[in-house]
Parts: C-alpha cells; structure tokens; sequence
C-alpha cells in the first residue's frame, strides 16, 4: 500500500518511505549551472498563446 | 525559524515568492499554477515565476510535484485552443473537433518545454496513488478542493516544508503541515484564508 494516510504527532500525515522517494526521484540530466539555466531559458521563452489561461481551464475553481 | 528569518505568526507561513532573502527548503513543492506561468509567456505572473524557478534551480535544491500537474497541464492547453478559437464560448464546444489540430501542436510544444524545465533539476513526481489516502483527509479536516489537497499531499508525501502556488485554496491548511510561497499580489489573501 502506497498510501500517506499514517499520521505523525503534530497532524501532518507522515512522508513516503525514503527507499519509496528514492525510486520516485528522477536526477538532473542538465549537470553545470549553465546547462541548467540553459534549460530553463529554452523551456520558458518563448511559448506565447493569444489568450490567458485561467484556473478554471485547468480544473481549479 | 521563518523562511525569512522573521516572526512565523506574523506571516502565518505565506511569503511572496519576490523577496529575495527568501531562504529554499529542501525539497520544495510545486503547483500547477506556478508551472503555467513559469512556462508560458504571454501569462501575466511570468515575469514573477520565470525568474523564481530559475532561483530554485540555481539554489540546487529538488523539485516535487504530483503526476496530476503534467494531466492539469495538458487540460490547460486544450482550453487553450477552444479559447482562441471560440472565445468566451469555450466551455461549449469541448467536443468539436475544430480546434484538436492546434491543441495537439500546442500540447507537443508544452510537453517538450515542461520536460526541458524539470531536466534543470533533482524532480520527485509523486504518483496519485502515493497521495490520495491523505488528499481525502485533508480535505475532510480543512476543506481544500480535491486538486489543491492532491497536490498538497503530494508535497507532504515528498516530505516538502513548502508549496509554491498562485491559488490561494492552499492557505487553508495550517503553517504546520505546508508553507505557501506565492506571489505578492496574493500574500494578503492567503494570510487572512490562514487559521489563527
């Protein structure tokens, strides 16, 4: 059972095993500090749209 | 210790993602709403999240997001093609096939870019059915929406102080199981949602 329901003292529901985070985590592929500004100007410039997207087209209210 | 060194109970645990002495928990959570603006341009709080992730890569600390952000965001650019092509009658024309070519283009263009943004860093995607056991308990125990309290338990799953998001419904969970790191414009809001 993959579920989060257990409950520490203080009410927050206790986190995923660390051996569960560890096959969730997917590392970096960009390694330098450049490559990984690199990435993030590729991914962010330049995706324009002629419209706002608002909460409720993603399902939010 | 506040994320900025200042009294906790002031700040009910909601800073604005534009202070720059914000300090970076390790691993730090993130909402669909924030990866729409980051991503997208011409989406008035880009100028805000652009940079913010790039702070967050820069920093080296890891990601987490829930696997329903990618299907959130695929829901966001469809609504994208019926808007522009329908206007404000959008919402009724879900089924016609007029506008599937340009959402299957924007939808290339947006996965391309979403999986670029999350090589910038160590990413933890929380599957749903890691979350949905606690989801349900935190929206029976403070009333948050179904995606807010997925994403919210996601989070926590991944054991993350903080969640950066542009929907206030996550001010409704206490400081003690998620700090929200939002935009300016949001802060005031999301304080008085904050219980005493």
């Amino acid at each position: 059972m993959r579920s989060v329901a257990k409950t520490q003292t203080n009410g927050r529901p206790a986190p995923l095993s660390p051996e569960r985070l560890e096959q969730l985590r997917r590392p970096a592929t960009a390694k330098t500090l450049e490559e990984k500004r690199a990435a993030v100007r590729l991914a962010t410039e330049g995706f324009r749209v002629k419209v706002r997207v608002t909460p409720d087209m993603y399902g939010r209210r | 210790m506040s994320p900025t060194g200042g009294r906790r109970s002031a700040t009910r645990g909601v800073f604005a993602i534009e202070e720059t002495e914000l300090l970076l928990p390790n691993p730090v959570a993130l909402d669909t709403s924030f990866v729409v603006e980051a991503l997208i341009a011409t989406q008035p709080a880009h100028a805000v999240c652009r940079p913010f992730f790039l702070r967050i890569v820069e920093s080296g600390v890891s990601i987490t997001t829930s696997d329903l952000l990618p299907v959130e965001l695929a829901e966001a650019v469809f609504g994208i093609a019926l808007k522009e092509r329908w206007g404000s009658r959008w919402r009724g024309h879900r089924t016609d096939g007029r506008a599937r070519r340009r959402a299957a283009r924007l939808l290339d263009d947006a996965v391309s870019r979403y999986e670029m943004l999350f090589t910038s860093a160590d990413h933890f995607s929380v599957p749903l059915a890691d979350a949905t056991s606690a989801a349900r308990s935190l929206m029976t125990s403070y009333g948050l929406a179904s995606y807010d309290a997925i994403h919210a338990a996601s989070a926590i799953a991944a054991d993350a102080e903080a969640i950066v998001t542009l929907d206030t419904g996550f001010a409704l969970l206490p400081p003690s199981l998620l700090t929200v790191y939002t935009d300016r414009s949001r802060v005031a809001s999301c304080r008085s949602k904050r219980q005493r």
